[in-house]
C-alpha cells in the first residue's frame, strides 16, 4: 500500500528518471543471467544414485536428494506437487518438493478429511473438505513436514522439503538419475520415514560432480528385507 | 485457480491509470507472490464446513443351525439361530447417520433392526455427540457425549460397530455388545507421536456413565454366547426362560442413581500394532432392588487387554482377554467370569478369510444350584467374505461351540452341548444421503 501511495504521489519527471535506470538495470540482469544460464549448461554432469540393501536389491521409494554446497547452485523452480487422498491414505505417502514449492491437497474420497500438520517447518490446517476445496499450501522452510488427517488418526503423509533443485525417489530397481547438476561438491541424502538406518531415518554420502562426467553415488544398506509401507486399511473401518 | 488470479490482480488496481502496464505489474505481481503464503495459510473462505452422511446395510442370510434353543427364544442355547430358526432370515436392517458440524463437532446415530420382535421396529444402538479439536503440537483431546462402546473390542471396526472379520464376534465383544453401552460421557487424550517423528502413539481416556446397572445378568443367567445381536438403546437384552428376570425389560436402566466409570489406555506402534486396556465398575450398589424390573442392581466390574497385530499389509491377528466379577442382592451371588479370544485374518484381494478360537468360562461363587450358571466352553469359528462390488459382498461363516452348563438340566437338555451354525450372508451398504 505504502508504495502505491508513493506512486501516487510520484510526479512524471520521477517516474521518466526511474524508468531510465530500470532499464539500465534490466539490461546488465538479463545479460548477467544469460552469462550464468551458459555457464550452468556447459558445465552439469548427471548423477546416478542406487540404493541396495543386503542383498543387493534395489531398494524403492527412498527420498533421495542432492544438494549442491554452492548456495548459488540451489535456483528456485516453484512448483504445485498434489498429495491426493484415497481410500484414507495420502497418494503419494511421501512427497519430495522444494522449499517455496506448494502441495494441492485435494480429497478423491466420498468422506471429508481434515487436514492439518504441526510440524515446525510448517503449519496448517484445511477445515473439514471432500473434493477440491483449497488452494495450494505454500512450504517456505526447509524441513520434514509430517501430514495428517484428524479424522483419520491412520492417515500419515510425509513432505520432505528441502532448499536444493535435485531430488526424486528411487524406483522399483532403487535407482534415480539427477540430470544436468553443475559441477562442484554435493551432499547426497537418502531419507525414508522407515529406514531405520543412521540418523533420523537419514543417510549421507559426499560425491563431487564433474563437467560431463557421469557420477554415481551408492547407499548400501544393511537391511535384509524390504521398507514395509502400511498395511492397506479399509475405507470402511472406523476407530471404535 | 481463480482465487490466485484476484490475489494477483487486486494491488494492481490500487495502482495509477499512468502506471499501468508490463513493469508495474511486476512489483505488484512481487507483493502479491510475498502475501500468497499468508494467504494460503488460512482457509481463504472461512466455511463452515458441514457434512451429512445417512447410509444402509442390508444384511441378509441362510441359515443351517443345530444350535440348542436359543436363549434369545427362553433357552441355554449359545447362538442367535437355533435348530428352530433355520432357513432366510433377516441378519440386520441398519441404519447410520454421520453429520460433522463447525469442524470439531461430529454426530454418530447408529440404529438397526434384527426383525425378531424386539420393542422397537428400529432402535438405535449408539447416538453420541464428539468433539475433536485440532492437535496442538502432538496432543489432542476428543469428548464423547450420548450413548457409544467403551474401547474395548478391536475387531468391530465397520460403521454400527460390526465385527469386520466374520458376522459372529467373539464371546467378549458379543457380552459388550449385548450388556455394555456408554450413557454418559467419556474423555480421551491422545499423543500423536507419530506426527513428531516417532513410532509409537500412546492415549489415555476415562468415562462416567449410568444406565448400565443390568449389566451382568446375561453372564449370570445364561454365560457367554457368541451372536451379533446387538442390544438397542430402548430394546430388550434377551426374552430369559431361567433365573429371576426371565420376563422382557427394557435393558439400559438406571436403578440406583451411581455412576459408574472405566479407565483405559492405548499405545500404537506404527501401523503393526495396537494395545488396549481398560477397567471398568458401574460402582452399581448391589443392594438396591428396582420393583419395575423385578431385579437388583448388578455391580459388575472387570478387566480387559488386547492387541491387534499386522506383521504384514496382508494380515492381521487380534487377541482380546476379559476377566471380572458381578455380584447382586448385597453381594450374595456373586460369578466370577473371563474370555479370551485369538483370531488370524488374511486379505488376498477382494477375498478375505479369517479364523477364530474362543474360550470362556462363568464360575458361581455361591453354590450354583441356587442361582445362575455354571459355564465352560470354546469356539471355533471360520469366516470368508469376498467384496463382489464396491458395497456388495458375500460372507460365508462356520462356526462351532463347545460348552458344559449343569443349568441346562432344569430344561431337560444335557449339560454339555455341541452346537454348529453355518451361515451364508448378503451385505448390502446403501449410500442414502451424502
Ligand atoms: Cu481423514
Amino acid at each position: 500500500m505504502r508504495n502505491n501511495a508513493q506512486r501516487r504521489a510520484g510526479t512524471h519527471v520521477n517516474l521518466r528518471l526511474r524508468r531510465a535506470s530500470q532499464s539500465v538495470n534490466w539490461c546488465s540482469v538479463l545479460c548477467a543471467a544469460l552469462a550464468l544460464l551458459i555457464a550452468t549448461v556447459a558445465r552439469t554432469a548427471d548423477l546416478s544414485i542406487s540404493v541396495l540393501d543386503a542383498h543387493g536389491r534395489g531398494v524403492a521409494g527412498l527420498v533421495l536428494v542432492a544438494m549442491p554446497d554452492n548456495a548459488a547452485a540451489r535456483k528456485r523452480i516453484g512448483r504445485v506437487a498434489v498429495m491426493d487422498q484415497i481410500n484414507m491414505q495420502f497418494v503419494p505417502d511421501i512427497l519430495v518438493i522444494q522449499t517455496g514449492s506448494s502441495v494441492d491437497f485435494p480429497n478423491s474420497d466420498q468422506i471429508q478429511h481434515q487436514v492439518y500438520s504441526f510440524s515446525a517447518a510448517k503449519r496448517f490446517q484445511l477445515s473439514l473438505y471432500a473434493g477440491h476445496k483449497y488452494p495450494p499450501v505454500v512450504f517456505d522452510r526447509p524441513g520434514l513436514v509430517t501430514v495428517g488427517c484428524n479424522i483419520h488418526d491412520s492417515m500419515l503423509g510425509y513432505i520432505y522439503v528441502t532448499d536444493s533443485p535435485y531430488f526424486g525417489r528411487s524406483d522399483a530397481h532403487g535407482q534415480l538419475t539427477l540430470h544436468n547438476l553443475p559441477s562442484g561438491s554435493y551432499t547426497v541424502t537418502a531419507w525414508h520415514p522407515r529406514l531405520e538406518e543412521g540418523s533420523a531415518n537419514e543417510l549421507h554420502l559426499r560425491t563431487t560432480v564433474v563437467e560431463s562426467e557421469p557420477g554415481t553415488v551408492l547407499f548400501q544398506l544393511r537391511r535384509t528385507v524390504p521398507i514395509s509401507m502400511p498395511p492397506h486399511e479399509s475405507k470402511k473401518w472406523l476407530d471404535y | 485457480m481463480a482465487r490466485l488470479l484476484n490475489a494477483a490482480r487486486t494491488p494492481t488496481h490500487c495502482a495509477p491509470a499512468a502506471d499501468r502496464g508490463v513493469r508495474a505489474l511486476a512489483p505488484s505481481l512481487l507483493l502479491a507472490l510475498l502475501a500468497l503464503p499468508e494467504l494460503l495459510a488460512v482457509p481463504a473462505a472461512p466455511a463452515v464446513a458441514q457434512m451429512n452422511d445417512l447410509d444402509a446395510t442390508i444384511d441378509v442370510r441362510a441359515i443351517a443351525s443345530d444350535g440348542e434353543r436359543s436363549y434369545l427364544d427362553g433357552g441355554l442355547g449359545l447362538l442367535r439361530f437355533d435348530e428352530n430358526h433355520q432357513g432366510l432370515r433377516i441378519g440386520e436392517l441398519r441404519l447410520g447417520y454421520l453429520g460433522q458440524f463447525a469442524d470439531i463437532v461430529h454426530v454418530t446415530v447408529e440404529a438397526v433392526s434384527y426383525a425378531d420382535g424386539d420393542r422397537l421396529p428400529l432402535d438405535p444402538t449408539e447416538a453420541f455427540v464428539e468433539i475433536r479439536p485440532f492437535p496442538y503440537l502432538g496432543w489432542r483431546s476428543n469428548v464423547k457425549i450420548g450413548a457409544f462402546y467403551a474401547p474395548i473390542s478391536l475387531e468391530n471396526r465397520l460403521q454400527g460397530w460390526r465385527s469386520a472379520y466374520s458376522l459372529t464376534p467373539s464371546a467378549i465383544n458379543t457380552w459388550i455388545g449385548e450388556e455394555l453401552r456408554t450413557i454418559g460421557a467419556e474423555y480421551d487424550l491422545d499423543w500423536l507421536g507419530r506426527q513428531r517423528g516417532h513410532d509409537w502413539e500412546f492415549g489415555v481416556g476415562a468415562a462416567a456413565f449410568g444406565w448400565n446397572e443390568s449389566a451382568g445378568t446375561l453372564i449370570a443367567e445364561r454365560g457367554w454366547a457368541l451372536d451379533d445381536r446387538q442390544t438397542t438403546l430402548f430394546g430388550y437384552a434377551a426374552d430369559l426362560g431361567v433365573g429371576p428376570t426371565h420376563r422382557p425389560r427394557p435393558f439400559y436402566w438406571d436403578i440406583d442413581r451411581r455412576a459408574g466409570y472405566y479407565v483405559d489406555g492405548n499405545a500404537k506402534y506404527l501401523d503393526d500394532l495396537e494395545l488396549r486396556a481398560l477397567h471398568y465398575d458401574n460402582r452399581a450398589n448391589p443392594d438396591v432392588y428396582e420393583p419395575a424390573l423385578n431385579d437388583y442392581a448388578w455391580h459388575t466390574w472387570f478387566n480387559s487387554a488386547g492387541a491387534r497385530w499386522t506383521p504384514a499389509p496382508d494380515w492381521t491377528v487380534i487377541s482380546q482377554w476379559l476377566q471380572g466379577d458381578t455380584c447382586v442382592a448385597g453381594l450374595l451371588f456373586c460369578w466370577q467370569y473371563g474370555s479370551e479370544f485369538l483370531l488370524g485374518s488374511w486379505q488376498y484381494g477382494p477375498d478375505l478369510l479369517s479364523a477364530r478360537y474362543d474360550d470362556f468360562q462363568t464360575h458361581a461363587d455361591h453354590p450354583a444350584f441356587i442361582a445362575g450358571v455354571e459355564q465352560i466352553g470354546h469356539a471355533w469359528t471360520v469366516a470368508y467374505e469376498r467384496e463382489l462390488a464396491h458395497s456388495l459382498s458375500v460372507l460365508l461363516e462356520a462356526m462351532q461351540v463347545d460348552s458344559t452348563m449343569p443349568a441346562r438340566l432344569e430344561l431337560g437338555e444335557r449339560p454339555g452341548a455341541v452346537e454348529r451354525m453355518v451361515q451364508l450372508a448378503v451385505r448390502w451398504d446403501i449410500n442414502i444421503y451424502h
